[in-house]
């Protein structure tokens, strides 16, 4: 029989209240219940980051925390990096580097590299790869995307 | 299903030990969730009624208390990564830390969770071997510490009573007269579970190079976590050159009981554990090249 529980969080600035499954994921909960549908399922198994969320200020794979390990936390997806209809310097950048060639990894990198450079506003390279290395991007896009990281560093400090 | 389970929150570890009293044998555990959700899409781990522990606030931490670091079950890698307290007296575990996944993993994996899960290729294991860790086990009845070589039993069976929850774990910290390294072989360096990973610890260097104490654990070359205990009794007790270290090495491999699997054969595991046990002690005595 189906269980269904009471979840809530905030969800980009916003308080949510969701009547779900509790072993769903908290990815399922946010593309199929909520329709947010910037974080992306590809392996689901937290190899390829395409899924990848902030959670209480530190990037995780939505796709490996269950939608009630979700109650109380503060979620951000790359819809809710844009402020006022204006995207971040992350989102910016990647746009001015042409950092994006299919786009399915890019939500996913881009909340890895805002959550970066909330901690670290002025990364290294290697701490870029870092940061980045649980990212896959399958068009091969890597050298735009660390350009397009170092770029958004650069113009958050103007 | 998944939508036929339920997932029980407890806000306390009393009451998520009533639970497991009262479940005995009914409920699964999901700490970080990274290996269990894996595990329940694929259909491997068949339950009703999960007990999320995430929630159980004081069971994550680290610190110092008698003399040892003690590490709460549900202290996650980054949380490894970034204690003082580890950095400066448990760098092995957390150099381990630091490889077992990106980021992402690093902010969620709990190093309960990858004891509870009790892989061979589980990554914070042989340094917690070679740090001769003590696992505290909790249930309504009270607490046990296991040493972590009694703690795993077989291929993925740990000692854990289906009432018990991992409490924490506790060893000696390393010290200025110890050395200490860990280094793993994955397909890739971010995210790729290990083919050989090597911790090693040698504690109570008297004279230069020469350590009264020396643990060499193997992962992911036998159904559990290894000592190499041959090469472990080559190390003790003499000082060290670069000739101790290659046969030591060469010893290693002679204990390593790898399979052929899709991330390697037999064979180049045991000759990947030569080169990482050699690679790991000179690592140990003369820092990262």
């Amino acid at each position: 029989m189906r269980v269904e529980k009471t979840v809530n969080f905030k969800l980009n600035g916003q308080p949510v209240t969701v009547k779900c499954p509790p072993a769903y994921t908290l990815l399922e909960v946010l593309r199929e219940e909520l329709h947010v549908t910037g974080p992306k399922e590809d392996c689901a198994k937290g190899e390829c980051g395409a899924c990848t969320v902030i959670k209480d200020g530190v990037p995780v794979c939505s796709c490996l925390v269950l939608v009630s390990q979700a109650e109380g936390s503060e979620i951000i997806t790359s819809e809710g990096l844009v402020k006022d209809g204006k995207l971040n310097p992350v989102q910016e950048a990647f746009l001015d580097e042409g950092a994006v060639q299919c786009g399915h990894c890019i939500p996913g990198m881009i909340v890895s590299a805002s959550a970066l450079l909330m901690h670290n506003p002025k990364p290294t390279v290697d701490e870029i790869r870092t940061a980045l290395s649980g990212n896959l991007c399958r068009c091969t896009g890597y050298s735009k995307i660390i350009t397009a990281v170092q770029e958004a560093a650069k113009n958050r400090r103007h | 299903m998944r939508s036929e389970i339920d997932v029980l929150t407890p806000k306390s570890l009393d009451e998520a030990l009533n639970i497991l009293h009262e479940n005995q044998n009914g409920v699964r555990i999901v700490a970080g969730g990274s290996d269990v959700i894996v595990q329940l899409r694929d259909g491997v781990i068949k339950t009703d009624k999960l007990l999320n522990i995430l929630s159980i606030r004081e069971l994550r931490f680290v610190r110092k208390e008698d003399g040892r670091i003690h590490i709460g079950a549900l202290a996650t890698y980054s949380d490894i990564v970034h204690s003082q307290l580890t950095r400066e007296h448990a760098w092995p575990l957390v150099e381990a830390a630091r490889q077992i996944g990106a980021i992402q993993l690093q902010n969620t994996a709990t190093i309960g969770g990858n004891l509870g899960n009790a892989s061979p290729a589980g990554d914070s294991l042989p340094p917690l071997y070679a740090l001769d860790t003590v696992v505290v086990t909790r249930s309504t009845a009270g607490s046990r510490e296991i040493p972590i070589e009694k703690f795993f039993l077989a291929y993925r069976k740990t000692a854990l009573k289906p009432d018990e929850l991992i409490e924490q774990v506790h060893f000696s910290p390393l010290g200025e007269r110890d050395r200490g390294a860990y280094v793993k072989l994955g397909l890739r360096e971010a995210n790729a579970i290990s083919i050989v990973d090597v911790a090693t610890v040698l504690r109570d260097g008297s004279k230069k190079d020469t350590f009264a104490e020396a643990r060499v654990a193997l992962g992911a070359v036998a159904p559990d976590i290894l000592r190499a205990r041959g090469c472990e009794e080559a190390l003790t007790n003499k000082p060290l050159n670069q000739e101790i270290l290659k046969r030591a090495g060469s010893l290693a491999a002679d204990d390593a009981k790898p399979i052929d699997d899709i991330r390697g054969s037999a064979q180049y595991r045991k000759d990947v554990v030569a080169s990482l046990v050699f690679e790991a002690l000179n690592q140990a005595l003369y820092g990262k090249k």
